[in-house]
């Protein structure tokens, strides 16, 4: 029986490469092709959380429009009522003296 | 939702899914041998400058409900707590408690 030689063997890989239309790379070099071949994650992932349909989100869609916020519309009714039983912020110091504990504990 | 941490993760999905194909073409030319170093080197760089919300790695599956980062049961979407207040509550599908 005749030995096949490591040359004819090689002939072989390219010819089988070339009629299933594969890439004949005997030494296994990177080509980087997977970096291709991968699908892209991109439009799933920015699927994963569901459409937030608050009244936040929607006045970010629509600009200029000013949808009641509740919450926020509570917030300062509940300042305002603090105000008015005289338990609001205090002023804002004006000089760095005015800002210190001890000149305001006189 | 107003978490911050999913805010975030949105973020990254958003700038993932924007810069995806140029990161993918940037990625071939630079894991290619079969190309001049140099050319590969030139690529990397150029991998190197994307932000750090481009990369998928920094995208997190986090729970769709509570915005929890840990526990996530990524079938459902949802942190451990919040599927078994669901499952309980009949709103997953097909989800029942063990008994036997």
């Amino acid at each position: 029986m005749a030995t096949v030689t490591p040359s004819r063997l090689a002939a072989l890989q390219r010819l089988r490469c070339h009629v299933f239309q594969t890439s004949y790379n005997p030494n296994g070099i990177r080509t980087g092709a997977k970096y291709l071949r991968k699908n892209l994650v991109g439009p799933a992932m920015i699927n994963y959380y569901p459409q937030d349909f608050s009244i936040h989100a929607l006045r970010k869609l629509v600009p200029g429009w000013d949808a009641p916020l509740l919450e926020e519309q509570q917030r300062l009714a509940d300042v305002q009522d603090r105000k008015n039983r005289g338990k609001g912020a205090p002023k804002k110091a004006k000089s760095k003296a005015e800002s210190r504990r001890a000149g305001k504990r006189r | 939702m107003t978490f911050a941490r999913v805010a975030r993760d949105m973020k990254a999905r958003q700038g993932v899914n924007a810069n995806e194909i140029a990161r993918r073409a940037y990625l071939y030319v630079s894991r290619n041998q079969a190309l001049p170093p140099s050319v590969r080197y030139q690529a990397q760089l150029q991998l190197n400058s994307f932000g750090r919300y481009t990369r998928p790695s920094t995208v997190k599956n986090r729970c769709t409900v509570s915005g929890k980062g840990r526990g996530i049961i990524s079938e459902f979407g949802l942190s451990r707590y919040q599927f078994r207040l669901k499952a309980l509550a009949g709103e997953l599908p097909g989800v029942h408690k063990a008994s036997w």
